[in-house]
């Protein structure tokens, strides 16, 4: 692994998942070093625990958050209104696997959608004509089922229940991907052998991750410095107006300088707009590159919610992949519905400890115990679907509450949407029918778990007063300020955000290599 | 959160053996599971009282909790029946007392392998290779379904012809002058008024 000095100006990048990873491994393969700062430690494949609790511990970022606003979440988990992971690779070290691409119509929400109340709808600088020869590199990174040559995974129980139910409701769109885990050997990893253990961490490595592709390629080059146990707390800026350091918190504490050409900051849509805000100065009173306003503002977190449908006969659900089975029929936009936007249907399992303390929280007596009681008989799917971005959703810095370090955290309120309620209502439903379909006598409606999916709050636009970055991810306000990660979403589409945020990635590395070499940054 | 000094002879609360069963007895009534045994009650009740020594807000929350619910329980709360036991804890279910009891319950009567068993959860699986060859697809009530994508003849249709604005899509074809594509209040106020209520 190369080391970069602290007083050499360096492309640093904060992050290491799904977009800090990618720029990190993509720079460095055309030969730019870098630094990339990680807030967790580096956890390797093999240090990862097949036990719900034991692992959340392990890979959960668990520094304080406060929330407020309407949603669940702010009564039932507080101060977890995400579940991300704190380590090298970030939070792909734990998702699911799923890989939908946006729609075309989903980078034009607002034209497509029309005007909704309290909508704060934009299109995206961009179309999914400009984003497809990325969706395709991403895809072939991440080897993406059923695209690209790639083989479906099998259908595990909880997905043939879930494949009936679609085909006796009438939908016909389902499959067991696309899905970024392999079903034979891949890219130098082995095929799965459905251990059933995602959100904990993958030990076999047949989940596409960049701890286990990005990283290790990158460091490969010889041009990778990765500081694991780096927290960035603050972006300097020069007299003019550029980024020109990193101010971060080493493992033991102490506060570090690396000096900055050009700073990249994928640190998930919690952490990144707080970074911007605590870099407020006197030339940037509102925060780093917040001259419109909107860092920090429209928190997606997609429309999600769970249902748990209990059978007279086996499922074990909690054999094989998690998330292998996706049904896309009602993931179009089809406003007789009710609602704007679409959402997907995902196969989904959880153990009985998660179960208890997600299936319904707060509850107890019978109608809790027989959910567990069920187990055994019990399929589970998730529903995630487009949430609309709303100003007043919205990551702020909390005065009145302060971390180890003495810093203010970060607070999260949101509001559902009528639309996203309308569209979770629909969801719930039709998953209750596809259950019926296949001889259900029972089923638990879960409401959101704390986010997985975060968006939106630095996001992308043609017009410098409608976002934070252009439509390369390039700060409006700082010219060497980069936004790599679903931070930069603009509306959050239906699809599960990694592909996205990988193929985002990818095309922004080309950009800035570019620019790096005509003098364009 | 310290209980105030003022009242240092709070401090000095400690539950007895007795409170230790009726604390059995109130998760057992809480968390009805006709399979379990004993054990994981009391495992879970002894986490509870863990819990509690290094909190004194907790420890007296419980301690003066289990006193009061003898007294709605007209005695002894362990002589109430399941249903009548459940309507007095329907009573507290607000108080901290109660809260404590049921968070620390969930997150751990269900954390351990002597209940997963009994559930049909089979635990840590990586070291026995998966369930590859252990039945990851084993269910036999349901016919085989497709896992390979689509490939009949209809297509999803991504925007519902319904939908008035869908011929603009996308906007490529449209002059960007014609386009309304911000939030700011546009010439299209009048689509998806199903939304603006």
């Amino acid at each position: 692994m190369s080391t970069i000095e602290h007083d050499e100006a360096a492309i640093v990048i904060i992050g290491s998942g799904a977009g800090g990873g990618t720029l990190a491994y993509e720079l460095t393969a055309k030969g730019l070093p870098v630094v990339v700062l990680e807030a967790g430690p580096y956890l390797r494949n093999e240090d990862y625990v097949n036990d719900e609790w034991e692992a959340f511990n392990q890979m959960a970022w668990l520094d304080p958050r406060t929330t407020s606003g309407s949603w669940r979440i702010a009564r039932d988990f507080p101060n977890l209104p995400a579940w991300i992971v704190k380590a090298v690779g970030g939070t792909t070290t734990h998702w699911s696997g799923a890989t939908p691409r946006f729609k075309a119509h989903e980078f034009a929400a607002r034209s497509t959608y029309g005007r909704i109340d309290g909508a704060n709808l934009l299109d995206w600088p961009i179309t999914l004509a400009e984003l497809a020869p990325y969706y395709d590199k991403a895809e072939i990174a991440m080897g993406s089922t059923h695209v690209h040559g790639r083989k479906p995974l099998p259908a595990n129980n909880n997905y043939t229940v879930f494949a009936n139910g679609a085909e006796r409701l009438g939908y016909k769109f389902y499959s067991t991907g696309p899905y970024a885990t392999n079903a034979e050997e891949y890219d130098g990893r082995p095929a799965s052998i459905q251990d059933g253990f995602n959100f904990q961490g993958d030990k076999n490595k047949s989940k596409w991750s960049t701890l286990v592709r990005e990283i290790p390629r990158a460091e490969a080059t010889g041009l990778l410095d990765l500081r694991p146990d780096s927290h960035a707390v603050q972006i300097t800026h020069d007299a003019s107006g550029r980024a020109d350091a990193v101010l971060y918190l080493d493992k033991d504490g102490n506060l570090q300088r690396q000096a900055a050409r050009l700073v990249a900051v994928a640190a998930n849509s919690i952490e990144t707009p707080r970074l911007l805000l605590q870099s407020a100065s006197p030339m940037f009173p509102d925060g780093l590159a917040n001259s419109s306003g909107q860092v920090g503002r429209n928190y997606m977190r997609h429309t999600t919610g769970s249902v748990y449908a209990r059978f007279n006969d086996p499922v074990r659900m909690h054999r094989g992949e998690t998330m292998a089975g996706v049904i896309a029929d009602e993931s179009r936009h089809d406003p007789d519905r009710g609602f704007a936007g679409g959402y997907f249907l995902e196969t989904i399992s959880l153990g009985p400890a998660f179960l208890a303390s997600f299936s319904d929280p707060g509850a107890w007596g019978r109608g809790f115990t027989e959910i567990l009681e069920a187990y055994a008989n019990t399929a589970g799917l998730w529903i995630v679907g487009e949430d609309l971005p709303q100003e007043s959703n919205r990551v702020t810095l909390n005065t009145t509450l302060s971390d180890k370090n003495g810093l203010p955290v970060p607070n999260v309120h949101f509001d559902d949407h009528a639309n996203d309620i309308a569209m979770r209502e629909h969801g719930y439903a039709q998953a209750e029918l596809l259950y019926e379909a296949v001889g259900s006598v029972g089923a638990q409606r879960t409401p959101p778990y704390p986010s997985t999916h975060n968006m939106g709050t630095s996001r992308m636009s043609a017009r410098s007063e409608d976002g934070v970055v252009d439509k390369w991810g390039r700060a409006h306000d700082v010219p060497n300020l980069f936004i790599s990660d679903g931070s930069v979403f603009t509306t959050s589409a239906a699809a599960n955000p990694t592909l996205t945020i990988v193929a985002l990635a990818i095309r922004q590395a080309e950009y800035i290599a570019d620019q790096l070499k005509t003098g364009g940054i | 959160m310290a209980f105030p000094a003022k009242y240092p002879q709070m401090n000095a609360t400690e539950l007895t053996d007795e409170a230790r069963r009726v604390l059995i007895r109130v998760i057992r009534v809480a968390f009805p599971h006709p399979s379990f045994p004993d054990a994981p009650y009391e495992r879970t009740a002894d986490t509870i009282l863990r819990e509690a020594e290094s909190s004194t807000w907790f420890r007296v929350a419980l301690t003066q909790g289990l006193i009061t619910l003898s007294h709605l329980a007209g005695g002894d709360f362990r002589t109430l029946n399941d249903e009548d036991g459940t309507k007095v804890l329907r009573r507290i279910e607000t108080t901290e007392f109660f809260g404590f009891i049921r968070r620390t319950t969930v997150l751990n009567l269900y954390d351990n392998e002597d209940v997963w068993k009994i559930l049909g959860y089979e635990g840590p699986s990586f070291d026995k290779g998966g369930y590859i060859n252990r039945g990851f697809n084993d269910l036999d009530w349901l016919p085989e379904a497709r896992i390979e994508s689509y490939d009949g003849p209809e297509q999803l249709i991504e925007v519902a012809t319904s939908a008035s604005v869908a011929k603009i899509r996308g906007g490529e074809n449209t002059p960007a002058t014609e386009r309304d594509t911000s939030n700011q209040p546009g010439k299209r106020d009048a689509t998806m008024m199903e939304m603006t209520k």
